[in-house]
């Protein structure tokens, strides 16, 4: 199949290279030009506009940092709408707000084109392995063109409903992993204070119902105090934003999560954003060591 | 071995089960006789007092609810039990309560282990239990082969006091994801997306948690019945929470928890499973009439 691919980052790479692997042709455009080196020696095409990508493939997936991003490349000059043929579907594989997707969504659908919002949870490594979890939002007639795809770089994938409902599951998927790296920062620190070995603690912790991927994976790098990204704080920080900004909108209370945004506006301001998400753990020993 | 046991609830019957079976002599008594019927039917032997359990035990287990069943429990084994005997107290309290618990003994010459449990009922019956314990490295080898009998995962986390620690870690991390759970499920329900799809698709990922499957289960199918009672969580947050401010933690998100749990007792919820914590991000929908109404 002849797929597009825009946004070429840590995810974006490794993602499209299976796709090319299995057999695809694919069709890029790049924000900045380097980006397109890896796949000077593969089977792929380069263009000078989105535009340009979109009138050559049957389905373009995007995968940027945030809505404003997403909307550029789908609906400004030059975008995919601007030069895909009647029938393209757009991927959008992004973390944005909900709301957001689904009127990017309207807008490339009056245009002739269809919208799947398809973000993604695992991180680099789950990007390199071919093992993200893909949640899906958009028409199942549009999503069983593009499973074949999405299985390509996904272990699960995943139709949860209509357009807007893949980033909704994203947003849940954020607070759970958000809250659960604040909860054993604060676990750690707790048993660091009191006198006792946080490794101990984890141990004991993974054979009971406080078990979780985060407290193994994360509760591991904690401990081996490597807070080199993994998943930087930052991301984390635009996406308890969407979680918020969705809250606002809709008039919810998500106090946990409301607390964990807090945090991560702390560890971004203290300039430890380019840091792994689970420096919160290095701003909760911050907060609780006397100045000297 | 000859082992006493006191507090016969949910969790504390079946764990005295298991040492039954495992061959043990079990001395037992309790506040309302009728919870030991089970286990003298199975030959456990009655006694007519704490003390009387602690004379006749080389190690008394407890499994209570407070700091202060707990030393209330102590001051009357303590005229039972002779020098070198253990006390090993299962319940979840105060890392102080079961310091000052050990400082007590330590004057006779009796040891006491904490040895808080995670896994609930179902791990109770099923030896399935994860058990933290703080207490004399010493006393490994008598206790570790009683601790194989009730749980999967042994761990000794450090000195006395030290498992209460670990298990107020674990319900700061336990509970906590509960909230984030009950939270992702409000926030699904307010955009009109089916939870059960995006606990389906999240639990494959790094989002993946015991609690997303157990928890975030029985909000997808609106099951509240216990389950683990809300009560102890809640009861253990101010445990916790106490404990943090006198060492000067902070705990922001157990902070925002701990406030939900308060509502959740508000609403008389608290025999209900914990999960009902979904119920009370629900409490306030369709009632902005009648709230501005007062």
């Amino acid at each position: 199949m002849n797929v597009g691919f825009i946004g070429l980052g840590l995810m974006g790479r490794p993602m499209a290279l299976h796709l090319e692997k299995a057999g695809h042709t694919l069709h890029l455009w790049a924000r900045r030009p380097e980006s397109l080196t890896p796949f000077a020696a593969v089977n792929a095409k380069t263009y000078a506009t989105p535009a340009q990508v979109a009138a050559n493939a049957e389905v373009v997936i995007v995968m940027v940092a945030d809505a404003p991003d997403v909307e550029k490349v789908c609906l400004g000059a030059d975008g995919l709408a601007a030069g895909g043929k009647a029938g393209l579907i757009v991927v959008d594989m992004s973390t944005i707000n909900p709301n957001a997707a689904r009127t990017i969504g309207q807008r490339l659908a009056e245009k002739g084109s269809e919208f799947v919002d398809a973000p993604v949870s695992g991180g680099e490594m789950g990007a390199i392995n071919a093992a993200l979890t893909i949640m899906v939002g958009g028409k199942a007639a549009a999503f069983e063109k593009v499973k074949p795809l999405l299985e390509k770089m996904g272990k699960s994938v995943t139709l949860i409903g209509d357009s807007g409902a893949g980033q909704v599951a994203k947003a849940c998927n954020q607070i759970l992993t958000g809250v659960g790296v604040l909860a054993v920062a604060e676990a750690f620190n707790f048993a660091a204070k009191s006198g006792v070995d946080p490794a101990k603690v984890r141990e004991a912790l993974l054979g009971g119902f406080a078990y979780s991927k985060i407290l193994e994976n994360h509760g591991q790098r904690m401990l081996a105090r490597n807070f080199k990204p993994g998943f930087k704080a930052w991301m984390h920080q635009k996406d308890l934003r969407i979680i918020m900004e969705e809250a606002h909108r809709m008039g919810l209370m998500l106090p946990s999560a409301a607390a964990t945004a807090q945090v991560f506006n702390a560890i971004v301001g203290s300039g430890m954003g380019e840091n792994d998400s689970i420096t919160a753990l290095q701003l909760l020993e911050k907060m609780s060591t006397p100045e000297t | 071995m000859n082992i006493g046991f006191i507090g016969l609830g949910t969790m504390g019957a079946p764990m005295a089960g298991h040492l039954l079976q495992a061959g043990h002599a079990l001395h037992v008594w309790s506040r309302r006789a009728a919870s030991a019927d089970s286990l003298l039917a199975q030959g456990a032997t009655w006694c007519a007092s704490p003390a009387v359990v602690a004379a006749a035990s080389e190690i008394v287990c407890t499994n209570v609810t407070a700091s202060a069943d707990v030393e209330g429990l102590a001051a009357l084994l303590l005229e039972g039990l002779a020098p070198g005997a253990i006390h090993v107290d299962f319940s979840t309290i105060a890392p102080s309560a079961a310091r000052r618990t050990a400082a007590l003994y330590a004057m006779r010459g009796i040891e006491f282990v904490d040895a808080p449990v995670s896994g609930g009922g179902n791990g109770a019956q099923n030896a399935t239990l994860a058990i933290m314990w703080g207490g004399k490295s010493a006393l490994a080898p008598r206790l570790e082969p009683l601790f194989a009998v009730l749980g999967k995962t042994v761990v000794r986390v450090g000195e006395v006091g030290a498992g209460q620690v670990a298990k107020a870690c674990n319900q700061m991390v336990m509970v906590a994801a509960i909230e984030a759970c009950a939270e992702a499920a409000r926030l699904a329900k307010g955009a009109g997306v089916d939870f059960a799809k995006v606990r389906t698709a999240m639990l494959g990922g790094s989002a993946g948690s015991r609690v997303l499957d157990v928890f975030g289960g029985r909000m997808a199918t609106r099951d509240f019945a216990a389950g683990v009672e809300a009560r102890l969580h809640h009861k253990d947050y101010a445990l916790l929470m106490d404990e943090a401010t006198r060492i000067g933690a902070p705990l922001p998100v157990s902070a925002a928890v701990w406030q939900q749990l308060n509502a959740l007792m508000a609403k008389g919820w608290g025999r209900q499973d914990t999960s009902s914590l979904f119920s009370v991000l629900e409490v306030l929908e369709g009632v902005a009439g009648g709230l501005a109404g007062g």
